[in-house]
């Protein structure tokens, strides 16, 4: 399985958060949210300045490529349960 | 329950439960429903104010305990109902479909795009507002 991480973050923030995180995701940047608009994911002025920032969303894509399941939030601090995302690829 | 008892009372509400959503983010349980934040300070708010009414001579600790509970009470709900939204619109995922397929660089400077997993092994996509 690989964890995929999109944000408007460029490369060098990111990657030393995944070092500072010690994590094994792939972080790639999306600088002008073209994949988040491709996707129906954006929040329009949402940033702390203004700017359009990704609405935060998690899914799960089987071996096919297809979406198994996800979850987009209505609230910024609420992310999907760890145990549920589990679940779902456990399921695939 | 004394004035003195409900101002105490009302406090350690207002703070424990700054503390213990702070302490406890990382349990989903907790993290998923910050509401929960909010009723805490509504409860430590309702307190202040049974304080305040049953105060006898000092007055300005319930006072003081109002005015915690009720700031953090207008700011939580502010934050939590205002702030953190994000608005419900229509996306482009659908279960059983495929999503778009994308090519976007990672840290090392290396595409990456959804067709290069496929037949090969499942993906967690995972979009975040970065801005860290």
């Amino acid at each position: 399985m690989e964890i995929i991480a999109v944000s408007p973050d460029p490369n060098e923030r990111s990657q030393t958060l995944a070092e500072g995180l010690r994590l094994a995701y792939r972080f790639v940047a999306d600088p002008d949210l073209a994949v988040a608009r491709l996707y129906g994911l954006v929040h329009a002025g949402g940033g702390p300045d203004g700017q359009d920032v990704p609405r935060p969303a998690t899914i799960v894509l089987d071996r096919d490529g297809v979406v198994r399941w996800f979850s987009v939030s209505r609230n910024y601090q609420v992310r999907p349960d760890p145990h549920d995302v589990l679940r779902a690829v456990r399921a695939l | 329950m004394t004035s003195g008892r409900l101002t105490v009372l009302s406090v350690l509400v207002a703070v424990g439960a700054v503390a213990a959503y702070a302490r406890l983010l990382r349990v989903a349980l907790v993290r998923n429903h910050p509401e929960a934040y909010v009723l805490a300070f509504a409860l430590a708010t309702a307190l202040a104010v049974l304080a305040l009414v049953r105060a006898r001579r000092r007055r300005w600790p319930a006072l003081l305990a109002l005015g915690l509970s009720g700031f953090l009470l207008a700011a939580g709900a502010w934050f939590n109902f205002v702030v953190a939204r994000v608005p419900d619109a229509p996306t482009a995922l659908r279960v059983g479909e495929r999503p778009p397929d994308f090519t976007l660089r990672d840290a090392a400077g290396r595409p990456v795009s959804l067709a290069e997993y496929r037949g090969k092994k499942p993906v967690v996509l995972v979009f975040y507002r970065g801005y860290w």
